[in-house]
Formats: structure tokens, C-alpha cells, sequence
């Protein structure tokens, strides 16, 4: 038995320790599940469609291997004007909904975090508590909720405070009720999380040297929880700009947003190019802000 | 700053609190009762345990807690029902809650903005209170980037920056460690005086109220044990709550056996005690029969081997431990009765006590004037 022990830790190279390999797997699965998918799509989206198939990138040719890179799709996507059209729609859409979200969810949080302790436990259930029913099913509610012969439309139209149904399914309007209700939680949990960290302290100081409470939060609270706003306005504002089930279920024709233009490049059109080209360029217009932000962050502090 | 301190009323004290009570819930009582005044100049120590009530009153002081019972007036306004951020009163608070994304600077002149202050003065006023704390050269520091003792004279100089009637100070010294905090006592009291400020602080720690302030109180149990300055609570402790919380000290208890009120001999109390007869110059009001208790400080115990000569007021006993401490050495001395006498000689007194040792038999001796009477 000693022996078979000895020669199993023996089989085991040696650069192999238990601290590399608790190290190493968050990197095996970002390397695996995030950064090599990307570099799939990144490879697609550089190469042409041959009817059915995307063409290789490398070829031999006798001993020397031939890339061909085709930058056409991105050509492509420079020259439409649609495409770029419905990137800032995108934007623009996840960046409204990321500002009703801080602006409805900060207030939410931060007496949230003043609630009496033996309240805090039951307030974060409530928000944790549409999780449990599906996504898709509650996007549907909404639906039936705000269609012309709807719970709202009917409930005015009994009340006598309108003469015909308003037109709010598939709209702007529907589409922002949609993301600002799924994205909500996202920005208040790391709001909350922050907030109740905040050391009393600091209030009574500012008070204690002549600041009126409301300033108090200006100066105070607000900057101290920088932290969470940035995480929570980054929780809600990157998967906003590519939301699809939202913008299908609940918004209209004119409601452009990348996340439908990528499905139909994937499944209408099959051209499977382009829609890699409009997913980098989608992941590019994300990450590019981000990175300078964070170096922007890292120098202030040195 | 001195302007600041006038009163409308020739003789009202600068702070005045007047049965103040604090009552949590119907019926914890943090604070009882409390009634003080405390004169313009004076450094006032609120000195307990942990839970006595001193931080709640000084909270109360700063507007942060609601007295449930009592007014607080300052310099003869009544300040109860003020909010903490429109009082006068600016607080140096435990650990200091320095505004961690705020610079040294701005921390300082974040009071003075407040005031609506021009910006030329609230410069002139930082540029100040820095030369003052001797932080010049870390204006432009985050609190993170300094030093407890460095940090702890950022949050004097915002708290008197504003140049408060009343500065309140929350265990000032707490945070630091044993060696910084004894210089940084006497620092911080060079500052105090030469600012001129009132000042309210509340301690824990005996050493820190006696060195810092002119004026104390003991706190226990939400109400104040006895009100003086360090060394008539030192020497002329009224109870053995306060004996035994300044200092240590011997107690011997014991039973009045004949008080100068039926004696014609004003020689004082007289205390049949365990092991011996005390007599204790005391004018206290006792009756024949109470239960008293004598205290006697350690430093004024004095050992010996030879018997002294005086009658009264030495005992017999036997050494069982024995500290050095460097300038003075502790012993344990074992009495006939049992008990245990704590004494403290110096270690340049004479030869007579110089080479004591475990087990020795010696004499401890002390005069009149080291007994106090404790009626309570």
C-alpha cells in the first residue's frame, strides 16, 4: 500500500503543487470557457462563408502554411450604417436603463441598509425573490400586462381616465420597463452591500463639523460608495447593451438593439462571419471604456 | 477663541448639564441623573468602565443621542433640542473617522467649507491648524497613507479647526500604542492649552484622565461617583468603587468601635479591624457599630524587620510575592489574619527595606494621613 502511495506521488510531476493547482483552475476555466470562445468568434469572424461552412483560415500549401485573413464582414459592418446605428441604440438603451436603475435602486439600497437589522435578512429576500420564477415567464407577465386589452389598459379604461387602450407593448417604453425591471436587483444587491459597510462614523463626523445631513449624503455617502455604484452600474450597463429576450419579447420594430441584429446574422441570414464581426466589435465597444477606465482608477491611486 | 467663551451670565459655567438622563428602552438607564458644570479653560475627564455612561453623555454633548430627562446648556443657551451639525461643538471621535477620500487638507478645512468661509481664510486657517499639528508637509495625503499618531493629529486639527466652544474628545489616545501614547498625552495638552479650548474628554484609562485633566469625574453605573480634581480623587477617594478604580490600594474593613462624637478624644475614628485597631483622622458622620472600610495606597506602606517604634498603625506579616519593577519593587505581604497587603517601595529607599526577600518576616508601617475613612 505504501509502496502504490509512493509511486502515485511519484507519477505526479513536480511543478504540479496543490497551491498551482488552486491557482491555476480559475485560469483553466477562464482560459477554456472565456477566452478561447472568443478567440473562435474572433477567428470567424475574419474568414468567408462557403455556402454551408466557414472557410479555414490556414491552408498548406506544400510545406508553408498560408493565412488568409478576410476583413470584409468588418468592412461590411463599417460602410452599413444600420449596424452602427443600432450599436448606439444599444448603448443608448443599456445606458438609460443603467441610470433609472441607480437612480431608482440607490435610494432602494441605501434605506435598505438603514433598516433595522432584524429587517435587512426579509428586505434582500424580496429582491432575490423574482429569481426564483423564470426570467423568460416574468418578461411574458409583462406582457400581458401592458398589451392593448392588458390588467392596465383595462384598469384605466374602467376608471374612465382614458378613452382607448395607449399603445405601450412592443415601444421604447415597454422595452425600458422590461430592462430597468430585470436589471434592478443587479444594481441594488452591490449598492446594499456597500452601503452597509458604511461606518456611522463618518456621518456623525460630517454633521458633528456643521454638515447639514442632505449635503452630508453629497459628500459623504455618495463618494464612499463609489465602489458599488461602479459595480452595479457595470453589473447592469454590459449585459443590457447585448439583451435579446427583452428587446424580442417586449420591444417593437424600432427598437434597435445589437442583441437581435447578431441573432438574425447567426440564424436568418446565416452568415456567420458578420455576426462574429458585430460580436466583436460589440465586445470591443464594451471592454475598451472599461480597460481605460480601470487604468484611469489604478493611477489615481498610486 | 477666548471672545467665544463670554457668557451673558457673569457666573454661568461655559457647559452646563442639568439632570441629564438617558433611558433606553423604558428602563435601561445608560446615563442617571447627571448634573455638572464645567468652567471655560478646563479639561474635564469622564473616566469609567466600559458601559458606565460616558460616552453616552458625551454624545449627548455632541447632539448625537437625545437626553431622555435634563437640559445641557452652553455658555448659558439652552443647546438640548439643537442638531448635533448647528452646535458649537466639534468632537475629536475614537479612532478618529477621518473622511477616507477626502485628502489631509480638505479633511481639515471640510468643517470651515461648511461655515461658508471665504477661500483665502479657510486656506490661511488649514495652512495653520497643519504648522500647529506639525503636518505641513502631508496636506496633500490620504489618511490611509499615515500613521496612527500622525492621523489622530489630523483629526485634532479638524476639530479644532473650526474653533469649537466646546471641543469633546472620545478616548483620545486609544487607538495608539503604549510608548506613542505618552508623549502624544502631553502633545495633545500643549495644543489644547495653547488653543485655549474647553475640553470634555472620556478615558478608560485612569493614568490618561489624571495626567490630562484638571478636573475629573468616576462614572459608574450611568451616575458620577465622585467629582474632583486627579489628586483629591487620588488621595481622598469617597467610596471604595472610586478607591479601587484609581490606583490600587488596601482595604480594610472593619466596625466603627468608637467615633469623636461620643469620645472627648479627638484623636478620630476609631476602626476595629481583623488585625488591628485603627485610628483614622476622619471628620466623616459615623455611628458606633457601622461597617467602614480603611484604605491605605501601597506607595505609603513602608517595610521593615525591626519593630518600628511607634504604637499605632503598623502590622506584622510575612512577604509570599515580590516584582521589580525598575524604580520600584511590589510585594505581598501575608498578615496573621490572612489577608494580603499590597506595598510599593521605591528602589532608592532606605537600606532598611533594600534587601527584603520571600519569606521575610517585616514590619509594614504608615502614618495617619495615608488612611482614608470609606463610609461607602
Amino acid at each position: 500500500m505504501a509502496s502504490l502511495m509512493q509511486s502515485l506521488k511519484n507519477s505526479i510531476p513536480s511543478w504540479l503543487t496543490g497551491r498551482r493547482l488552486v491557482i491555476g483552475l480559475p485560469y483553466a476555466w477562464f482560459l477554456i470557457l472565456a477566452f478561447l470562445p472568443v478567440l473562435i468568434v474572433l477567428k470567424i469572424s475574419l474568414s468567408e462563408m462557403q455556402t454551408t461552412a466557414v472557410s479555414g483560415m490556414v491552408s498548406w500549401q506544400g510545406t508553408w502554411p498560408s493565412i488568409k485573413l478576410d476583413v470584409s464582414s468588418y468592412l461590411f459592418l463599417a460602410s452599413d450604417e444600420l449596424y452602427l446605428a443600432t450599436y448606439l441604440s444599444s448603448i443608448s438603451y443599456a445606458f438609460y436603463t443603467t441610470l433609472i436603475c441607480l437612480g431608482l435602486g440607490y435610494p432602494f439600497a441605501y434605506f435598505m441598509a438603514r433598516a433595522p437589522k432584524r429587517w435587512q435578512a426579509l428586505l434582500v429576500m424580496l429582491i432575490m425573490l423574482p429569481f426564483w420564477t423564470s426570467f423568460l415567464l416574468r418578461i411574458y407577465a409583462w406582457k400581458t400586462l401592458l398589451v392593448n386589452n392588458g390588467l392596465i389598459n383595462n384598469a384605466l379604461l374602467a376608471l374612465g381616465w382614458i378613452d382607448s387602450p395607449i399603445e405601450m407593448l412592443n415601444t421604447p417604453f415597454s422595452l425600458m420597463i422590461g430592462m430597468v425591471y430585470s436589471y434592478l436587483p443587479f444594481m441594488i444587491l452591490p449598492l446594499y452591500a456597500n452601503l452597509s459597510k458604511l461606518d456611522g462614523r463618518y456621518l456623525e463626523a460630517a454633521a458633528d463639523l456643521g454638515c447639514h445631513p442632505f449635503k452630508t449624503f453629497w459628500l459623504i455617502t455618495v463618494p464612499l460608495s463609489k465602489a458599488g455604484i461602479v459595480a452595479g452600474c457595470m453589473l447592469v450597463f454590459i449585459p443590457a447593451v447585448g439583451e435579446y429576450v427583452i428587446p424580442e419579447l417586449l420591444g417593437g420594430p424600432n427598437t434597435l438593439m445589437i442583441g437581435r441584429v447578431l441573432w438574425d446574422e447567426f440564424f436568418s441570414n446565416n452568415d456567420w462571419p458578420m455576426a462574429s464581426a458585430v460580436t466583436i466589435v460589440m465586445l470591443l465597444l464594451i471592454m475598451l471604456p472599461l480597460a481605460i477606465y480601470n487604468k484611469l482608477q489604478s493611477k489615481g491611486h498610486a | 477663541m477666548e471672545n467665544a467663551n463670554k457668557s451673558p451670565l457673569a457666573n454661568e459655567p461655559l457647559l452646563r448639564i442639568e439632570g441629564v438622563s438617558k433611558i433606553y428602552d423604558g428602563l435601561i438607564k445608560a446615563v442617571d441623573q447627571v448634573t455638572l458644570n464645567v468652567a471655560s479653560g478646563e479639561i474635564f475627564a469622564l473616566l469609567g468602565g466600559s458601559g458606565c455612561g460616558k460616552s453616552t453623555l458625551l454624545r449627548m454633548l455632541a447632539g448625537f443621542e437625545t437626553p431622555s430627562q435634563g437640559r445641557i446648556y452652553l455658555g448659558g443657551t439652552d443647546i438640548t433640542d439643537l442638531p448635533a451639525y448647528q452646535r458649537p461643538i466639534n468632537m475629536m471621535f475614537q479612532s478618529y473617522a477621518l473622511f477616507p477620500h477626502l485628502s489631509v487638507s480638505d479633511n481639515i478645512a471640510f468643517g470651515l467649507r461648511r461655515d461658508g468661509m471665504a477661500k483665502e481664510a479657510i486656506a490661511e486657517r488649514v495652512e495653520a491648524m497643519l504648522k500647529l499639528v506639525q503636518l505641513t508637509q502631508y496636506a496633500k495625503r490620504k489618511p490611509h497613507q499615515l500613521s496612527g499618531g500622525q492621523q489622530q493629529r489630523v483629526a485634532l486639527a479638524r476639530s479644532i479647526a473650526k474653533q469649537p466652544k466646546l471641543l469633546l474628545l472620545d478616548e483620545p489616545l486609544g487607538a495608539l500604542d503604549k510608548k506613542l501614547r505618552v508623549s502624544t498625552q502631553i502633545e495633545l495638552v500643549n495644543i489644547i492649552e495653547e488653543v485655549g479650548v474647553t475640553c470634555v474628554l472620556v478615558t478608560h484609562d485612569q493614568e490618561e484622565a489624571m495626567t490630562m485633566a484638571t478636573r475629573m469625574a468616576v462614572m459608574s453605573a450611568g451616575s458620577f461617583l465622585q467629582v474632583g480634581s486627579p489628586k483629591d480623587i487620588y488621595q481622598q477617594p469617597n467610596s471604595r468603587q472610586v478607591a479601587d478604580f484609581i490606583g490600587s490600594v488596601n482595604i480594610f474593613d472593619g466596625l466603627v468601635k468608637q467615633s469623636p462624637a461620643n469620645s472627648a478624644q479627638a484623636l478620630g475614628i476609631q476602626v476595629e479591624c481583623a488585625d488591628a485597631l485603627l485610628r483614622v483622622p476622619s471628620n466623616q458622620a459615623c455611628h458606633t457599630g457601622m461597617a467602614v472600610g480603611v484604605a491605605i495606597r501601597p506607595e505609603k506602606i513602608v517595610l521593615s524587620r525591626k519593630k518600628p517604634t511607634a504604637k499605632v498603625n503598623h502590622l506584622a506579616g510575612v512577604i509570599t510575592e515580590m516584582a521589580y519593577f525598575g524604580a520600584h519593587t511590589s510585594y505581598h505581604v501575608k498578615l496573621a489574619s490572612g489577608k494580603v497587603l499590597q506595598a510599593q517601595v521605591q528602589s532608592h529607599a532606605d537600606e532598611a527595606s533594600a534587601d527584603l526577600s520571600w519569606g521575610d518576616q517585616v514590619y509594614a508601617s504608615w502614618s495617619d494621613n495615608a488612611m482614608v475613612l470609606l463610609t461607602q
